[in-house]
């Protein structure tokens, strides 16, 4: 496997090759071409089902669920896709799920990164315990407790707003803890050597170790940006009125008590999941291996 | 050999011992400086903490005490004691369920991780494309989960589906029913489990793999460390911490599961993927005992706790 | 901090009455009104009352009744709150904890009621219910310790609808109202048979626990869900077992893990027959007028029964269904308590009832003047079979008002897929139910 590596195919020789290194070089280039063959089966195999969530969004109503499966559409209801915009307020649930999205991810990153920093790089008593317990809450499925949380936004007035949502996405422990265990990873020479030039802990906040966490924060502003778009239970417990209806829960309402129209709901599911597919296209490419690690030799 | 050269970088050129107090200030070393930290330190977490503590750690608090009573939302709960608790020794269903989560976990937990990894390391290259692979692979944890029920309950469909027509291929005689049949329905739900959440740990894994410093592959290979070695003495060494993180979240996950069963199979077929969050939805939501579902939450928070306190000190271990 | 009034939020989901579920041109013009409140505040005590429904845009009775009802009296306008249809009453347990629950609400299923009743979140009706019709369906479902909690506005009852065309073809005779459980079986075989090679089957029973067990306790002699007892259950079982056995039926587990629906089934034509709920005409209808459900011949006809002593059309068939109540919260502004309770009594009489059937929605109250009102709309099939069996019966709850039946509905709901898939045999999953009632329940 370690041959798909580029750094060994840089042959860079200027010397006429000899037999054995041309068929070497082909040997690679045949592997190569398998792992790649291989990895666009399996890629195709993955996509399988968002390839059905589309050709089901293509179907008459009452065929996107039959025995045996049907693969292609016929007749092919484009339809659906005009229906969707006309037949429902998609325009504002999208405008909420972003709204909701951007603020909760922006919020979350900034106050997680912030906190993990004082988890991480500073010391002081109790400081391992109150960690513990924010991984424990993790741990609490949130069915359990929603009822005596709702009860008590809803006495402070924010339920029904989108407050409501900001508040409960914002403050997870599992921004905190994502950040925090970073950072653990980040040298703590390089801290060290700006106290020592006299900046204050804030600045190396700011300065060093928040640009050093490009790809942690590139991941977390990633999951929390797909969860709180696809969050559906939040907003299905705290939002009541349609203008305030975000994506998951207003394409909810093409199920009726006897009915649901489901080729109108996997378009919108399609329509969606394009916008995550696009943010995590651009998104991934910060995972690269930042100056964190290259950077430290002293 | 070469997690030694880590150790050895990140406090070795730091000049001054990190006990001793920095620059001017050297009033009263202990007390005064002990007590600047903490406020330093506080400041960093209150922001988040003030919002954590009021929206999930009161709630939190209260269900623990709901758990010892009986409650049915609309009324005041009324203290039972240890009721809940005693009633769940003799609770079957209870039983199924607890046996059912942990079942579910210690399958899922390992596959997912070794898939996870394997794929953040494949997908941590210069591949051409890859980040048309990366996105690829986190696709089933953005795919509508309906799709996903559909689409794998046809691939395990026990006559037409294409995985039993393989396994017949192959010449198993008795395919399984799959999620059609009790006895192999929770093996179909693990395995899309692990389908779907795979790509989702990968992204943390593959912010974790930025972390190992490139000259220390460079080390090893130069001491004539070969693939796995690299991979045992270099990778998971640097990646620990983003590996404590993942198996902590990726465990209480699995012992959470919910959503996916409930659409896959519903618990079914009988009880034989009935899983705790599901119970305690039931109890909570349909016959409205909160109290006795707060309790069962309980329990399963315990159960997350003790693995992850295990894993905490294994980390820690690890570290010394 | 300034709380929040829902209800001036609920009414700004402005209703589209367009796309109501029949197709008759009638129910057009009863949503037409939109205008309503223009009239409100010259009347000196005007009222305004929030009530809760789900999915207002699909589902038209919460406006239709709404709107019939201000129509009579116009001081009094009602608004809806929007709730989710498939998660209201997870909705609505949350909106009554926190206070925030419009005045008043729909009890979507019988199997919830004890949950609000228990929770004293139901205003006492009995005044109420005392006035209406005595043949009022399910009335006395919500009665409780002599007290009235809710009433009826629609009762849905299941009956079997048939594709007279499919009978047709596969040369059977289409049901008459004479058949037992066993000769719907023999029928649904015959049928498979005779249409051959054709992707038709003789019949198509939802997944649902209900199709079995809701028949099974509502026919069955001495049948008691809270007794613990399941036995019952058995020979409704080995028929179910029987239909999928023979291929008459799509087997269960196809049907849920293709999440097979009903509508699709019966309405392409994938099945000659089908036990459903009434509801499923104006769906049928709504999806016939949209092209979603082919064109055919269909009716409708009683309920096969266990014997022949309940067939025929001089006999009660019987069959199952619960009724859909209306409920007043008790944090109800204690000067709106009347005008409630004159919407509930509206919406439960005469005058809703009407304005409901010309939407094609089963209301609890069926006089003749309604039933004429239903048959009248357009594409119901009007002949004596199906209106004898759409206004003939004798309907049991499905959900025996009881503290514990939300749990054993849970316990037979495994059992139902224990036995479907086939996991276990029929007696062993009936004892298995049995043994798990006795330890969890009571």
């Amino acid at each position: 496997m370690t041959t798909v590596s580029p750094t060994t195919s840089v042959d860079a020789s200027t010397s006429p090759l000899r037999p054995a290194q041309v068929r070497a070089r082909w040997k690679r280039q045949a592997s190569r071409a398998v792992g790649y063959a291989a990895l666009l089966v399996a890629a195709a195999g993955i996509l399988l089902p968002f390839v059905w969530m589309v050709i089901s969004s293509l179907k008459e109503n009452n065929q996107v669920f039959t025995v045996p499966l049907q693969w292609i559409p016929d007749p092919v209801v484009w339809q659906n896709y005009i229906d969707i915009w006309a037949k429902s307020d998609m325009v504002t649930w999208i405008k909420n799920t972003l709204i909701l999205s951007v603020s909760v991810t922006f919020l979350q990153v900034l106050t997680g990164s912030f906190a993990a920093y004082g988890f991480s790089k500073m010391r002081f008593p109790g400081r391992d315990a109150l960690f513990l317990l924010y991984v424990a809450t993790i741990a609490v499925p949130w069915q359990a407790y929603m009822i005596p949380q709702f009860v008590m936004l809803s006495n402070i007035g924010l339920s029904n707003t989108l407050w409501s949502i900001l508040a409960l996405q914002t403050f997870s422990a599992f921004g905190v803890f994502l950040m925090k265990q970073y950072y653990e990873s980040i040298p703590e020479s390089l801290s060290e050597a700006a106290r020592i030039d006299g900046m204050s802990e804030y600045g190396i906040w700011r300065r060093i170790i928040l640009p050093l966490s490009t790809p942690a924060i590139a991941s977390l502003t990633l999951l929390t940006f797909v969860n709180t778009w696809n969050d559906y239970l939040g907003p299905l417990i705290y939002l009541r009125s349609p203008e305030l209806w975000t994506l998951q829960l207003g394409l909810q309402t093409f199920v009726g008590q006897y009915n649901a129209e489901h080729a109108l709901i996997m378009a919108g599911s399609v329509i969606s999941v394009l916008p995550i597919a696009v943010i995590f296209l651009l998104g991934q490419k910060f995972f690269v291996r930042g100056i964190a690690t290259t950077g430290v030799k002293g | 050999m070469a997690t030694i050269a880590v150790d050895d970088r990140s406090s070795g050129a730091s000049g001054p011992s990190p006990a001793a107090p920095p620059g001017p200030r050297r009033r009263r070393p202990g007390s005064r400086l002990k007590l600047r930290n903490t406020l330093i330190g506080w400041s960093f977490i209150l922001p988040n903490f003030l919002g954590f503590g009021l929206l999930t750690l009161i709630p939190v608090v209260t269900l623990f005490y709901l758990s010892l009573t009986e409650w049915n939302v609309f009324g005041g709960a009324e203290f039972i004691g240890l009721d809940n608790y005693t009633r769940m020794i003799g609770d079957t269903s209870y039983h199924t369920a607890l046996f059912n989560t942990i079942y579910y976990s210690a399958v899922h937990i390992p596959a997912t991780l070794v898939a996870s990894l394997g794929l953040a390391l494949l997908l941590n290259r210069k591949l051409r494309g890859v980040a048309f692979f990366r996105t690829v692979a986190f696709f089933p944890y953005i795919t509508s989960i309906v799709a996903i029920a559909v689409v794998w309950n046809m691939l395990f469909s026990p006559e037409y589906g294409p995985i039993n027509q393989f396994l017949t291929f192959l010449g198993v005689d008795d395919p399984p029913g799959w999620t059609t049949s009790a006895d192999s329905s929770m093996p179909a739900v693990i395995i899309v489990g692990v389908w779907r959440e795979m790509g989702y740990y990968m992204l943390l894994l593959l912010a974790g793999l930025q972390t190992v410093p490139g000259e220390l592959y460079e080390a090893a290979r130069v001491d004539g460390a070969g693939a796995w070695g690299r991979f045992w003495n270099v990778t998971l060494p640097c990646l620990r911490p983003t590996m404590f993180f993942v198996t902590v979240i990726l465990t209480i996950n699995s012992l959470k599961v919910f959503d996916l069963i409930l659409v896959m199979t519903d618990g079914g077929p009988g009880q034989s993927t009935l899983v705790l969050s599901q119970f305690i939805y039931s109890k909570g939501f349909e016959e409205n005992q909160f109290g006795y579902a707060s309790a069962v939450a309980v329990t399963l928070f315990f159960i997350c706790i003790a693995v992850t306190i295990f894993q905490f000190f294994w980390n820690r271990r690890k570290d010394a | 901090m300034k709380r929040t009034i829902p209800t001036a939020a609920g009414a700004a989901a402005a209703v589209v009455l367009a796309l109501t579920a029949c197709s008759g041109g009638t129910a057009d013009e009863a949503g037409g009104g939109g205008g309503d409140d223009t009239a409100a505040p010259a009347e000196d005590e005007a009222v305004t009352l929030s009530l809760a429904g789900w999915s207002l845009s699909t589902t038209p009775e919460f406006q239709t009744l709404a709107d019939a009802f201000h129509e009579e009296n116009p001081n009094v306008t009602v608004e809806l709150q929007e709730y989710d249809a498939s998660e209201y009453d997870t909705q609505m347990t949350a909106d009554l904890a926190a206070g925030s629950a419009p005045d008043m609400y729909v009890l979507k299923n019988l199997k919830n009621f004890w949950t609000y009743y228990d929770g004293a979140q139901l205003l006492d009706v009995s005044d109420v219910t005392a006035e209406l019709d005595p043949a009022t369906g399910g009335a006395d479902f919500y009665e409780v310790d002599g007290a009235s909690w809710a009433v009826p506005y629609r009762q849905d009852s299941w009956f079997l609808y048939y594709n007279q065309d499919l009978f047709d073809e596969a040369g059977v005779d289409a049901p008459d109202g004479s058949w037992t459980w066993d000769d719907y079986v023999t029928a649904a075989q015959d049928v498979t048979e005779g249409l051959g090679d054709s992707d038709a089957l003789g019949a198509y029973q939802h997944s649902w626990q209900s199709v079995v067990q809701g028949f099974a306790l509502a026919q069955s002699e001495g049948a008691e869900l809270t007794s613990g007892d399941f036995g019952y259950l058995e020979p409704f079982y080995d028929r179910a077992v029987e239909l999928q056995d023979s291929d008459a039926q799509v087997d269960f587990g196809t049907v849920t893990t293709n999440q097979l629906t009903y509508q699709a089934q019966f309405g392409t034509q994938q099945a000659a027959m089908m036990p459903m709920g009434s509801w499923y005409v104006a769906t049928l209808l709504a999806q016939q007028e949209s092209g979603d459900a082919d064109e055919f011949n269909w009716g409708m006809a009683p309920i096969p029964q266990v014997d022949s002593s309940t067939t025929g059309m001089d006999a009660t068939p019987v069959t199952f269904g619960d009724p859909t109540g209306l409920g007043i919260n008790p944090a109800i502004d204690e000067a709106k308590v009347d005008a409630a309770k004159e919407f509930l009594a509206f919406a439960a009489g005469e005058g809703g009832a009407d304005a409901l059937a010309a939407i094609g929605i089963t209301p609890a109250l069926l006089s003749d003047g309604v039933v004429d009102t239903y048959f009248g709309l357009d594409g119901v099939p009007g002949d004596e079979l199906s209106q004898f069996a759409f206004a003939t019966h004798d309907t049991r709850p499905e959900n025996p008002v009881d503290p514990d039946t939300a749990a054993l509905q849970n316990i037979l709901g495994d059992t139902h897929s224990e036995i479907m898939s086939e996991s276990s045999s029929v007696a062993d999953a009936i004892a298995g139910a049995e043994d798990r009632a006795a330890s969890e329940v009571g």
